[in-house]
């Protein structure tokens, strides 16, 4: 067994678990933050996807033991008892995610592009969600909310609403 | 339904978070109010922005899907897979998976009250018993306190297999001296025919015969969420099964079935689903887990691996599609022959349906005084096919969209036209004789050619159509493209 | 996923230590980005008994330019290969390599080190890297050697990396750097595919007679592991550089090639698909060495 402590969500949390545990099962059964997907276990659909340290990874591919000492933001450190991030409305208002299921990895993924870059361009956005399937969508309308808002991140506009 | 969700009005308080510094919450009302709409309200929908009431929660990562959903003293089960396409079982050794600790309870084909369903025929078996019929059947399944334990335990059943030579195309499987898949029964299981005018006359009218095969793969549903399903047998002899069935009402029936118990002792909750698409339509492994908590009695959860996924749930159905039509020199349809096979892999599934709307749709929307239509479902040693999306009705408008191109391409004539020559009007009689209302295939075809600019490489153009397509996709590469091939 | 231990090492040589160690008496696997190595042990029977994590090593993470070359650490992430301003300006090459492999968050895993380790035929780092003649530096509890790039390699998954050994480095030497280069991959999908076929060129120009000085070509995913394209190489060396040049090329690096048929491709169509890369990565790297004078 490995003790690992892990900064998840602005929190430290420890846990005890056999080294072959991934980040993912962490934050799922350890953790009890099932925000986090299990899709394809291989790294493929993105639903897993978290941030650690700035950047988004499948958490699928971390052994646990390698987010120790780590900053770890899952989709339930996005949102506050003040508010959902402008990601979580623009997706909300724009219907961007129907089934649901790799929503919490594609708004993690679209929250790390806007970190790095402000004012991405399509080409951009559809580059930062390679590694998120949807089944569901087509994406269009998820990129029209990354859109949104990235817009309202950078101040320009209050309203998430078209 | 109200337009938004109720604002908060309270003064921005700057996020407390370190992780997401410069940003300031919009104003929502958190946590959740849901706006539950009233009843049979009707709210104009066209042209509206359709906001989904679960959208929220899915959004913050707080949905809960079945995999989410974990029981004290819950168990996880894991199936084993033959990983032969059609073998003979002699024997199945479970003993050393049940003396390992940690693994509470072990089921085989031989423990299930009655071991086949299906949403038309019954040929599917709950867990593989004495044949093996494709490589995703289950064989045994194993519950165990972590899902480590069960998968080792997996490793440690022994299973004696004589290996058969397995059916996997489905042109030998259609000849009459091919073993059957389910033998005695013929490898043909379903088919349809229909008939209209005579294609004889219509062929000797015709100036010209174009011929065509054309061929779709098995294609897989892939859900983003995997099938899942936790069961708890009660006390009392009731089951609760949480499933990500999609067709409960259905699913119930088929329990009730393999496990020989009234329907009346069967509650199925239908979690929230993490995309279907037709893969979530009939029964997997609810009996299995079923019997797995009936043996160990603790709830159960078995969630579906990636592979698990690909080789043991229903796909869509690959078809060979044979078409042949008599045209006149300027382009009118006079007959159409054409003959479907769709390989139904092992069972049966939904293939009635697929069979069905795959036949009548196979012509297209056009109108076809003689036609002749047949299509044949046959099983193979593969995968199950079953419902997906459209039932047939991709594959068949892949082969008549295709055979329509090479019709214009041998008369030299615009794609757009030929089709505009034979589409259906208003009132046009289906291939069933169903008379038509509401046709707008003609005006569909003109609007969209005016806005891809179908015609702005000049009209008439054998290739004016590729041009257009290939115009289109330069645009999709300056816009996604990240490789430079 | 098989219950296995796990041990973390300090640095590179904890690590060498550690391996010497384990390796004698258990089935050892390094875990460096994991993006190959969990998924591979998720669905396989076959596990190691002991881990041992290199990932914070931090000293094998670092790109820079020495008297030797340019030396890139075993442990840079393919998303810092993209983002290192350095690589951007001397081999833009290895920037499209690398944003070809797996997405963001595979990228911001995987490791250049653990792409050339996992040694599978169609890796996207390792024609460039073979078309720069690049130099594996490896850590051995005896210290460092060094070996090129196409020694590195015995066949599908292997490479001479012995038990004790991990690969620390990847040097691009003195006389390479800022050599035009072009990578080109053909996938089945633009995201998240593996090569059908993929090529690195490079070569210098003679600026007074327009030809090929030291060409160089880099084949993926047609052999049993990265291979050179030597017959090719030798047409091209001193010939004046035309579009002809180019395209005869690659025909002759199609018959270098030694292609199988899979269900991703079939062998012809592969070597069809090396003439046509080949042809265009020398016209990449030709334009790049135009746009630099």
């Amino acid at each position: 067994m490995v003790t690992v402590t892990i900064n998840i969500n602005g929190e430290n949390r420890t846990a005890t678990v056999p080294p072959e545990t991934t980040l993912l099962r962490a934050l799922r059964d350890n953790f009890n933050l099932p925000g986090s997907k299990l899709g394809c276990d291989v790294g493929d659909c993105g639903a897993c996807t978290v941030i650690v340290d700035g950047k988004p990874i499948n958490s699928c591919l971390m052994l646990a033991a390698q987010a120790d000492g780590r900053k770890v933001l899952t989709i339930e450190g996005l949102a506050s008892m003040n508010g959902v991030h402008p990601l979580q409305r623009a997706f909300e208002d724009c219907a961007s995610l129907q089934c649901g299921f790799c929503g919490p990895g594609v708004i993690m993924s679209a929250k790390a592009l806007i970190d790095e870059n402000p004012d991405p361009t399509i080409p951009q956005i559809r580059d930062a969600l390679g590694g998120n399937l949807c089944r569901c969508t087509g994406y269009v309308k998820m990129i029209e909310a990354i859109q949104i808002a990235a817009r309202v991140m950078r101040g320009e506009t209050a309203e998430v609403n078209r | 339904m109200d337009k938004k969700p109720t604002v908060a009005e309270k003064t921005v308080v700057q996020e407390p978070s370190i992780l997401h510094e410069s940003v300031i919450a919009p104003l929502v009302s958190y946590p959740i109010e849901v706006v539950v709409p009233k009843a049979r309200q009707q709210t104009p929908a066209v042209g509206q922005r359709a906001t989904r009431l679960d959208g929220r929660l899915h959004g913050l990562g707080q949905t809960g899907y079945i995999d989410d959903i974990t029981f004290p003293g819950m168990l996880y089960a894991k199936i084993k897979r033959a990983g032969v396409a059609s073998a003979r079982i002699r024997s199945i050794d479970t003993s050393e998976a049940e003396a390992m600790p940690g693994v509470m309870a072990v089921v085989t084909g031989k423990d299930v009250p009655c071991n086949s369903f299906g949403p038309s025929l019954k040929d599917q078996p709950v867990l593989a018993y004495e044949r093996v019929f494709h490589a995703g059947d289950g064989v045994a399944a194993v519950a165990a306190v972590t899902e480590q334990i069960a998968a080792e335990a997996l490793e440690k059943i022994k299973i004696d297999y004589e290996v058969l030579t397995p059916v996997l195309d489905p042109l030998e499987s259609l000849k009459l001296e091919t073993p059957g898949v389910h033998a005695p029964s013929a490898n043909i299981y379903q088919s349809k025919v229909i008939k209209k005018g005579d294609i004889e006359k219509g062929f000797a009218a015709s100036d010209h015969i174009v011929e065509g095969t054309f061929r779709t793969q098995m294609v897989e549903h892939v859900p983003l969420e995997p099938h899942a399903t936790i069961a708890m047998w009660d006390a009392n002899g009731r089951v609760t099964i949480h499933s990500t069935l999609g067709r409960i009402t259905l699913g119930r029936a088929d329990v009730a079935r393999t496990l020989a118990i009234p329907i009346s002792r069967i509650r199925i909750v239908a979690t929230i689903v993490g995309g279907n698409f037709g893969g979530k339509n009939e029964i997997t492994t609810e009996p299995v887990l079923a019997l797995l908590s009936k043996k160990s009695g603790r709830p159960v959860k078995s969630v579906f691996t990636r592979p698990d996924e690909f080789i043991a749930s229903t796909t869509r159905h690959p078809l060979i599609m044979d078409y042949k039509t008599g045209v006149t020199k300027d382009g009118r349809i006079q007959a159409r022959k054409i003959r479907l096979i769709l390989d139904g892999g092992a069972y049966c599934s939904w293939s009635e349906t697929t069979l069905g709307k795959a036949c009548i749709l196979s012509a297209g929307p056009y109108n076809i005084d003689n036609l002749y239509a047949e299509a044949h479902v046959v099983y193979t040693n593969k995968t199950m096919t079953g419902a997906m999306r459209g039932f047939g009705a991709p594959q068949v408008c892949f082969a008549y969209e295709s055979h329509m191109d090479d019709i214009a391409h041998l008369l030299k004539m615009d794609p757009l036209d030929i089709r505009l020559i034979n589409a259906f009007n208003e009132g046009s009689l289906s291939p069933t004789g169903q008379t038509l209302q509401s046709v707008v295939v003609k005006e569909s075809l003109l609007r969209a050619a005016e806005r891809f600019g179908w015609h702005s490489n000049g009209k008439g153009s054998t290739n004016g159509g590729t041009n257009g397509g290939a115009k289109l996709l330069e645009k999709e590469n300056v816009n996604g493209n990240t490789v430079r091939v | 996923m098989r219950a296995f231990d796990l041990y973390v090492a300090k640095d590179s040589r904890d690590a060498v230590m550690l391996l010497a160690k384990h390796s004698a008496t258990s089935k050892v696997k390094v875990i460096a980005g994991g993006t190959d190595l969990l998924a591979d042990l998720k669905f396989s029977a076959h596990s190691p008994n002991v881990v041992v994590d290199i990932s914070r090593a931090d000293e094998l993470k670092s790109i820079t330019v020495t008297d030797g070359g340019l030396r890139i650490g075993a442990l840079v992430t393919h998303s810092q290969i993209m983002k290192s301003p350095v690589i951007q300006q001397m081999f833009p090459a290895l920037v499209d390599a690398a944003h070809t492999i797996g997405a963001v968050q595979t990228r911001n895993l995987g490791t250049l080190g653990g792409n050339l380790v996992t040694a599978v035929p169609s890796m996207d780092s390792g024609p460039t890297l073979m078309a720069l003649e690049a130099i594996a530096s490896i850590q051995g509890p005896g210290g460092r050697r060094e070996v090129p790039l196409t020694d590195f390699f015995l066949g599908p998954r292997k490479t001479i990396l012995k038990a004790d050994e991990i690969l620390a480095e990847i040097i691009i030497p003195k006389q390479n750097l800022g050599k035009p280069t072009h990578f080109l991959k053909f996938g089945l999908r633009k995201g998240q595919a593996l090569a059908l076929v993929n090529v690195g060129a490079s070569f210098w120009v003679d600026a007074k007679k327009n030809t090929f000085v030291a060409p160089r070509i880099g084949l993926g995913a047609v052999a049993p592991k990265v291979i050179h394209a030597p017959q090719a190489e030798a047409y091209l060396e001193g010939r004046e550089i035309t579009p002809e040049a180019m395209a005869e090329a690659g025909r002759i690096a199609a018959t270098d090639a030694k292609p199988i048929s899979d269900f991703r491709a079939s062998a012809g169509y592969r070597k069809n698909l090396v003439a046509v890369l080949t042809k265009r990565a020398l016209e990449g790297a030709y334009a790049l060495a135009q746009a630099k004078r």
